[in-house]
């Protein structure tokens, strides 16, 4: 049978939790000895990618992506993760933050497939397509 | 002019005061994956069967269904121009079940299975939508079908009749007027208080065009709508094209009204979903056909009903088309049509090609109605015709060889002969069921045993034209709907009196 992607990440996930570093690094070993003889080594990233999100979701953390046209406050940046803890009720939020002048003023707010978008950019569209209807 | 400039000036600040932005969370997803109108769509976690996905391209914003929920990725058709969609595109879920615009102002136009107009008679204003899929009506509000749908075409109306509320499917080969029956039938609900939809799925553009300009011709785009997937529209329009068509029907059922739709035909509906499962990786089955092929069809003629009083009493009354290969009833969704139905209409090719047109075998098709479905004046007339045909054609396959036969038989012979005749009927030409009983009146009492077989058409349309000109007793039997003795016996000296006229009988 074909193990899926998504089998490997929880199977690797559930080899190394709650183990030592030193039990951990055997684990991951004999993990890419196996993907090695099964001849899926070229799945690499997306076990990698699979393994992340098994990871955050056993740790209750949500990974998110905050692009904002001007660097935030921390006042600012405090509510958002409020934000994120209240919806997703995840114990720790990871917030990865990038400036894009493109928004010209707000910001935008991705976590899984949600998007939260904020932006001065977005608000001028939908009255451009306001107007225009 | 400067008075406009001021007051567009004015009208936009307006416009922009009141504008205010709305920040909402939206389900976003990415196009992995575009081929022939399929995309496949990574996120989109909370995703809805059949919900509306936008897809936001360079140029435009592209419609999509849901259609396929997986574990990481959504599989959606596309109802635009999917050319325009690359992979890695923004894909935007509405929470919205896709849905149709229904109402009045749909009546008399062309339009498309998503409710756009396709006649170039503008926009039409509708406040309503209806959503394209809906479990059909259940057991409690439901009521037996006893009321008729007169179809105006004599061989249907006598053997095979139907009821508001039926199924009822119309099955042959190509080209033997199953299209011809149907338009016929809503030519002759001028006046009979019905609403027609007509859903052409998969047909060639010339067709429809043709049918629209009849249609208007007979004043019959009065109380239709027509929806059209044409031959060149997309696999995923054409499979939206029924369901849409039947949620403009249930507008008029939901305001207590009868509806009759048309879908022709199913078996294209098929093939093209067909071809949707199989580019959405569905494993096929018989014929190729995915698993569900039954259930496609099941649930979109269950919608059709009569409901009881309390529900507002409106109907639905469907008419499936079926085209089969070579008169093959045995393949795959021919059988399953039939058996999803209330009865066929077998068009025969043999009979086709003898004259007899409409081709309406009687041995072959039934109605699971039946005669609950006809007013009591066809039901007196009528009773024992569909044997009595199905019994002649036999009769006469049997009898071509040998020819010393008792008086019986050709007693049975001759009365077939006259009924065969009787059943022809022009295209575009619905009779009138008052009219028809007139006819079958004269037969089944042998009023037509002395006009030669070959002059009986013609004696029937003369029967008509003197009827017109003494109207009393057509009008009797429409008003009464029952022969009773008093109607019998006007109608018997009607016949009497025309026969007088003529002068080929046979002495």
């Amino acid at each position: 049978m074909k193990i899926s992607v998504q089998q490997y990440a929880t199977s690797l996930f559930e080899a190394v939790v709650g183990k030592s570093e030193k039990e951990a690094k055997a684990a991951v070993k004999n993990f890419v000895a196996i993907l090695g003889r099964n001849r899926e080594l070229s799945k690499e990233a997306a076990i990698i990618a699979a393994f992340n999100e098994t990871w955050n979701r056993e740790h209750g953390e949500v990974m998110a992506t905050l692009s904002s046209a001007r660097e935030l406050g921390p006042t600012a940046r405090e509510n958002v993760v409020e934000y994120l803890k209240e919806k997703t009720a995840a114990k720790k939020i990871i917030l990865d933050e990038n400036i894009d002048k493109d928004l010209i003023g707000g910001f935008v707010l991705r976590y899984g497939s949600k998007v939260l978008d904020g932006s001065l950019k977005n608000s001028l569209e939908a009255l451009k397509n306001k107007i225009s209807n | 002019m400067s008075t406009t400039k001021d007051f567009i000036v004015e009208q936009l600040k307006e416009e922009i005061s009141g504008f205010k932005a709305e920040v909402s969370e939206k389900s976003v997803g990415k196009v992995l994956k575009v081929s022939d109108g399929i995309a496949l769509v990574s996120g989109l976690a909370e995703a809805m069967m059949s919900e509306i996905l936008i897809f936001k391209t360079e140029t435009a914003e592209v419609t999509g269904v849901a259609l396929n929920l997986e574990e990481s990725q959504v599989g959606a058709i596309i109802l635009g121009d999917y050319t325009a969609i690359k992979e890695g595109d923004e894909v935007i879920a509405t929470k919205r079940i896709l849905e149709v615009p229904v109402g009045e102002n749909m009546i008399g136009r062309v339009v498309n299975p998503l409710g756009e107009p396709m006649d170039g008679k503008g926009k039409i204003e509708t406040t309503k939508f209806y959503p394209i899929e809906k479990i059909a009506p259940g057991v409690i509000t439901r009521a037996s079908v006893k009321e008729p749908v007169q179809t105006g075409i004599k061989a249907i109306d006598a053997m095979i009749p139907i009821g508001r509320g039926q199924r009822e499917l119309i099955i042959g080969d190509r080209q033997l007027g199953k299209t011809a029956l149907a338009i016929d039938t809503i030519i002759n609900q001028k006046g009979q208080n019905m609403k027609c939809v007509y859903v052409a799925i998969g047909q060639k553009e010339s067709k429809i065009a043709n049918i629209v300009t009849k249609l208007t011709e007979a004043g019959a785009m009065d109380y239709t709508t027509i929806v059209l997937a044409g031959a060149s529209t997309s696999a995923s329009l054409i499979y939206i094209a029924p369901y849409a068509g039947c949620a403009m029907a249930e507008y008029f059922l939901d305001k207590g009204e009868d509806v009759l739709i048309i879908y022709d035909d199913l078996s294209k509906h098929a093939v093209s979903y067909r071809e949707i499962s199989l580019l959405l990786r569905r494993p096929p089955g018989r014929e190729a056909y995915p698993g569900d092929v039954f259930y496609l069809h099941s649930r979109l003629l269950e919608r059709a009903c009569k409901l009881n009083k309390d529900f507002g009493g409106g109907s639905i009354t469907a008419l499936p088309i079926i085209e089969t290969q070579a008169g093959d009833l045995s393949a795959y969704i021919p059988t399953n049509v039939i058996s999803i139905t209330d009865g066929q209409i077998f068009l025969e090719p043999d009979l086709f090609y003898k004259g007899n047109r409409p081709a309406v075998n009687a041995g072959l098709s039934v109605s699971r109605v039946g005669s609950s479905a006809q007013i009591k004046a066809m039901k007196k007339v009528a009773g024992k015709m569909r044997l009595e045909a199905a019994q002649y054609r036999e009769l006469a396959a049997f009898t071509q060889f040998g020819s010393d036969l008792d008086a019986d038989t050709m007693k049975k012979l001759e009365r077939g002969k006259r009924l065969y005749e009787i059943f022809k009927q022009d295209q575009y030409q619905p009779l009138s069921v008052a009219k028809q009983v007139a006819a079958y009146y004269a037969l089944i009492n042998g009023f037509m045993d002395n006009v030669p077989v070959e002059k009986i058409r013609e004696f029937e349309a003369g029967l008509y034209k003197y009827a017109d000109l003494n109207d009393a007793v057509l009008k009797a039997i429409e008003t009464k709907k029952e022969l009773d003795i008093e109607v019998e016996a006007l109608l018997k000296k009607l016949i009497d009196d025309y026969k007088a006229t003529v002068d080929y009988l046979i002495k």
